[in-house]
């Protein structure tokens, strides 16, 4: 399980989050907010970018705050992030062995999750040679979703996967979704949040850096306050 | 479209082995389709056998003097056109390199050759120092800042040298760098083919450490996307630790083999500095096979236009045209693009 416990974040003077607490068990989690409200800023505090002034994250029990990025992920905290960070000059096969190549667990399991992801993203399986930087943006995020998913996570976070993508394709992600969220535990921050609400159990909403409602996603999608601020009811 | 898992069949070993071949041999024969590739290849073949035919001499010497720059440019190669670390201080440690072997040549009788080997594992040593030292404080700030910093260790490294061995050229009596061999009437110095030699190992070497090991994927995928890196688990700041290690390791041994030919003194790696940074940038940043073609194309121009008793002070003047040439195209190309 992963956890956040009264996290406080700030860029120098000017305080991020505030009091921040949120848990992820077996689920899939929403994190929903206005720009600026502080959902990448908590993103980047679990994965040790960022790191707070007070409060608390663990992964099923261990603290993750004095570790590096890397041993972050290590332990099982995959990310797929809003600019999909890819290494535009490799191949998509490349791409995705880095997902796994530096987490020995993940690491000899290379086949296995190779076969999962391409079952999941049959197209990728088509484009192994081509280097990332040449796909389209809906391809990249496939690749950015399965390179995070090569890591064999617990935890998988995605950051607004549907930014900038058209409709089709971000279908496409919210349907990988699902199947996702079958095996790993999942955090996904996004704007469209009618369609995140058909694909997540649980959500929060983090507003000027605190969190402002935690409930289900049932319960949530018939919240007034979310129907007319988020929804556009 | 998703499939269930147990419905996807993945492809045999052998079959994946082949299908990279096909797509390696078509990638190349994919490049002989580019128009300008064509033409390219077309005017290299043609200048060399030309060169062959009328100055076979400048042949073997250009080949000699482009390996010479190759070597000594593909450890800046590593460095900054793989993971983007711009080290002015490159010649410097080369430098240092040949006076350690001139150090050991004179006290203890060490060959040059054979100094390579501790010279390899004493600047890995050395690179790790400095880059804690140094380096490590100005990773991913702005380039004059490491520019500033290469410049810095630089000055301190040739001051270092004319302080304890002033700045007196030094050079190494070595009966075999006069080895000859004499082919159709035509004679041409054989120990130079030791820069070609190191320059095959050391190219393959390093294709095969950045293609074939997690950690030199790990060194591409750092140059290409440090945040992007660090977030497949990758250990970032070990990675330009190794890679800076690695790339004055490289150096400071070919420092050894420098010397072996050439008089060494404190400013003696200025120059390859400065040619080194351009044949990476001519090459093309993150590709030595780019480096290695750069270094013939300049280094060949260079020996042709040195050959010629009438134009020989020209062929400073020629190597940088050439480079103002090619940046000049490529900067078109980009605006045609």
């Amino acid at each position: 399980m992963l956890e956040v416990k009264n996290l406080n974040v700030s860029y120098g003077k000017l305080q991020i989050l505030w009091d921040v607490s949120m848990q992820i068990g077996n689920e899939s989690v929403g994190l929903f907010g206005p720009n600026g409200a502080g959902k990448t800023t908590l993103i980047n505090a679990i994965l040790g970018i960022v790191r707070p002034i007070s409060g608390e994250i663990t992964l099923d029990g261990e603290s993750l705050l004095k570790m590096e990025t890397d041993k972050i992920i290590k332990h099982g905290i995959a990310v797929v992030p809003q600019d999909r960070e890819l290494f535009p000059m490799m191949t998509v096969l490349e791409n995705l062995r880095t997902g796994c190549a530096y987490i020995p667990r993940a690491k000899k399991k290379y086949k296995e999750r190779l076969e999962y992801v391409f079952a999941m993203f049959p197209i990728l399986k088509e484009r192994l040679d081509q280097p990332a930087g040449s796909m389209s943006g809906g391809q990249q995020r496939m690749v950015s979703i399965a390179r995070a998913l090569m890591a064999d996570p617990k935890v998988l976070i995605l950051d607004e996967p549907s930014g900038g993508l058209q409709p089709s394709i971000v279908t496409e992600v919210f349907h990988g979704l699902k199947e996702i969220k079958k095996n790993v535990s999942v955090l996904v921050t996004e704007q469209n949040v009618r369609q995140a609400l058909k694909a997540i159990d649980r959500g929060y909403i983090l507003e000027d850096g605190k969190i402002a409602m935690a409930d289900t996603a049932q319960n949530l999608a018939g919240n007034d306050h979310i129907r007319k601020s988020y929804l556009g009811i | 479209m998703l499939i269930p898992c147990g419905q996807y069949k993945p492809a045999r070993n052998s079959s994946i082995r082949f299908r990279d071949l096909i797509t390696m041999i078509n990638s190349i024969l994919s490049k002989f389709k580019q128009k300008n590739f064509l033409i390219g290849f077309i005017i290299i073949i043609a200048a060399i056998i030309l060169v062959a035919i009328y100055k076979p001499n400048v042949l073997f010497e250009g080949l000699q003097r482009s390996a010479l720059y190759a070597l000594i440019a593909l450890p800046m190669a590593l460095l900054l056109g793989i993971v983007d670390i711009v080290n002015l201080a490159h010649g410097e440690f080369m430098m240092v390199g040949a006076y350690f072997a001139y150090f050991m040549n004179v006290q203890f009788g060490m060959d040059p050759i054979v100094a390579v080997i501790p010279a390899l594992f004493l600047f890995f040593l050395f690179g790790i120092l400095v880059y804690y030292i140094t380096f490590k404080h100005i990773i991913g700030k702005e380039p004059l800042s490491q520019l500033l910093l290469g410049f810095g260790v630089g000055l301190v490294l040739a001051e270092g040298i004319t302080v304890i061995a002033t700045n007196f050229p030094r050079k190494l009596g070595l009966d075999y760098v006069s080895s000859s061999a004499t082919i159709g009437g035509f004679t041409f110095g054989t120990f130079e083919f030791v820069y070609v030699a190191a320059t095959i190992i050391i190219l393959v070497g390093l294709q095969l450490f950045l293609k074939k090991t997690d950690t030199g994927q790990a060194a591409l995928a750092v140059g290409q996307n440090p945040r992007g890196a660090k977030i497949v688990g990758i250990n970032v700041q070990w990675i330009y630790l190794l890679i800076f290690a690695l790339s004055i390791a490289l150096i400071g041994a070919i420092g050894p083999l420098f010397g072996t030919r050439y008089t060494i003194f404190p400013g003696v790696g200025d120059q390859y500095t400065l040619k080194s940074f351009i044949l990476v940038a001519v090459g093309g940043m993150g590709s030595l096979n780019g480096v290695v073609l750069a270094a013939l194309i300049l280094g060949m121009a260079e020996t042709l236009v040195l050959s010629s008793l009438q134009y020989g002070k020209w062929a400073d003047i020629i190597y940088f045209a050439l480079i103002i040439g090619f940046i000049l195209y490529r900067s078109h190309q980009r605006q045609v693009k």
